[in-house]
C-alpha cells in the first residue's frame, strides 16, 4: 500500500497535501452523474493573479486560471 | 441719376449723425457699470439647477450600488457562515496561538480589490502593521503576503521591502474552495515561514466587522510547542493510525489547516466588504438626499425672490403711472 511507504508518493513528486487533496476532489467530482457533474465542475473555477516581489519591486504578475478563454 | 445716389448716401449717413439722441444724456446721469447685460434681470439659478441634477445622478448610482452589494452579501453570507465549520476542528486540535514567538513570521493581509467599502481595508492594514511591530526584533524577519489591490496600495508606501507575494483578482469568479486552496498552495510553495498570521475582517453583522488574526504554525513549530507543553501539550495524547509518522501527519495537517483557514478568511472578508459597501452606500445616498433638500430650498428661495422683485417692479411702475 502506498500510504505505508516512508514518504507518500505524491509528496515525493513535489506536491503538497493541498494539491493532492484537490486532485482527489476533482476525481470525485468527475464521478458524478451528468446534470450534477457540470454544475460541480463549473462551481470550482480558479482565477487569480500572482506577482512575486523581490527587494521592493514587483515582478510581472502571472495569471493562474483554468478558463483558457479569459 | 447723381441726385438719387446722393440721396441714398444721405439716408445711409443719417443714423451716424445721431445714433441715440438720448444715450449721451442718460450715460451722464446713470453710472455705466450698473447696466446689466441685456436680458439678465435677476440672479441666475442655472448653476444650482445643474448641481441638483448631478447630485441626483450620484444618488441614483449609490442607491444602485447599495442594491448590488445587498444581493451579493446575501449569497456570500451563507457561504461564509457555512465555511466556519472548516476551521473550528483545527482550532480544537491545534489551537490558535497568536502569542507564539518564532523567527520567520509571515503576515497574510486580506483586503478587497475594489474600493468604496468603508474602512475595512485600512483596518486590516493597520492590524498588519501593528502585528509586524509587535513581532519585530533582532534575528527575526517579518514578511507580508497581500491579497487584494487595496492593501497593496497602502502597504507599498512604507513596507515595500517586506512584501514577498501579492495576489489579486480573486473575486472574478464566485469564491470557492478550489481557488483558495490553489492560492494557499502558491503561498506555501513561495514563502518560507514558521508562522502564518492571517488578518481579515470577520463578519459579524452588516455594520460590525471584527479585525481578526488567525495563526497557522509550521509543523516544526507545532512539534516544538507540543513538546514544551502549554496549549498544544495535549497533542501527544492523540493516537496516530496508519503507517505515517507524526511529523508527516503534522505537515499534512498544517497545510490543510492553512488552506481551510484561508478559505474561511477570504470568505469572511468578502462578506465584510459587501456589508461595509452596503452601509457606506446607504449613508452616501442619505447624504445626497440631504444635500438635494438643501439645494432645492436655496433654489426655490432664489426663484421666489426674483418673482417678488419682478412683481414689485411692475406694481411700482404701474402706480407711478397712475400717480
Amino acid at each position: 500500500m502506498a500510504s505505508n511507504a516512508a514518504v507518500p508518493f505524491w509528496r515525493a513528486a513535489g506536491m503538497t497535501y493541498i494539491t493532492y487533496s484537490n486532485i482527489c476532489a476533482n476525481l470525485v467530482r468527475n464521478c458524478l452523474k451528468e446534470p450534477y457533474k457540470t454544475e460541480a465542475i463549473s462551481r470550482e473555477r480558479v482565477h487569480f493573479a500572482v506577482s512575486k516581489w523581490t527587494d521592493g519591486k514587483p515582478e510581472t504578475p502571472t495569471i493562474r486560471t483554468d478558463t483558457p478563454d479569459v | 441719376m447723381a441726385m438719387a445716389a446722393l440721396r441714398r448716401e444721405g439716408r445711409r449717413f443719417a443714423p451716424l449723425i445721431s445714433p441715440h439722441p438720448m444715450a449721451a444724456i442718460r450715460s451722464s446721469i446713470v453710472p455705466a457699470e450698473e447696466q446689466a447685460p441685456l436680458g439678465v434681470r435677476s440672479i441666475s439659478t442655472q448653476i444650482v439647477r445643474n448641481r441638483m441634477k448631478s447630485v441626483k445622478n450620484i444618488q441614483k448610482i449609490t442607491k444602485a450600488m447599495k442594491m448590488v452589494a445587498a444581493s451579493k452579501l446575501r449569497a456570500i453570507q451563507a457561504k461564509a457562515e457555512n465555511s466556519r465549520g472548516l476551521w473550528q476542528p483545527f482550532t480544537a486540535l491545534l489551537g490558535d496561538t497568536p502569542s507564539v514567538q518564532v523567527k520567520k513570521d509571515v503576515i497574510v493581509t486580506i483586503s478587497s480589490d475594489k474600493g468604496l467599502c468603508g474602512g475595512i481595508n485600512s483596518t486590516s492594514v493597520k492590524i498588519s502593521k501593528a502585528l509586524n511591530k509587535l513581532n519585530s526584533g533582532p534575528d527575526k524577519e517579518t514578511k507580508y503576503v497581500i491579497l487584494g489591490e487595496k492593501a497593496k496600495a497602502q502597504l507599498i508606501r512604507d513596507s515595500k521591502k517586506d512584501i514577498v507575494l501579492v495576489l489579486t483578482e480573486l473575486q472574478k469568479n464566485p469564491l470557492n474552495y478550489t481557488q483558495v486552496s490553489v492560492l494557499a498552495d502558491d503561498i506555501l510553495k513561495n514563502v518560507e515561514f514558521d508562522a502564518l498570521r492571517i488578518i481579515f475582517n470577520k463578519f459579524q453583522s452588516v455594520v460590525a466587522f471584527l479585525p481578526t488574526v488567525s495563526t497557522v504554525l509550521s509543523p516544526e513549530i507545532v512539534e516544538r510547542e507540543a513538546e514544551s507543553g502549554g496549549k498544544l501539550g495535549e497533542l501527544d495524547s492523540y493516537e496516530i493510525e496508519g503507517g505515517e509518522t507524526k511529523s508527516e501527519i503534522l505537515q499534512n495537517l498544517a497545510e490543510f489547516q492553512f488552506s481551510c483557514v484561508l478559505f474561511n478568511a477570504v470568505l469572511e472578508n468578502a462578506c465584510s466588504e459587501q456589508g461595509a459597501r452596503m452601509s457606506a452606500m446607504d449613508s452616501s445616498s442619505r447624504n445626497a438626499g440631504e444635500m438635494l433638500d438643501r439645494l432645492t430650498l436655496t433654489y426655490n428661495r432664489t426663484r421666489q425672490a426674483s418673482i417678488t422683485t419682478e412683481l414689485i417692479e411692475i406694481i411700482s411702475g404701474a402706480s407711478a403711472l397712475e400717480g
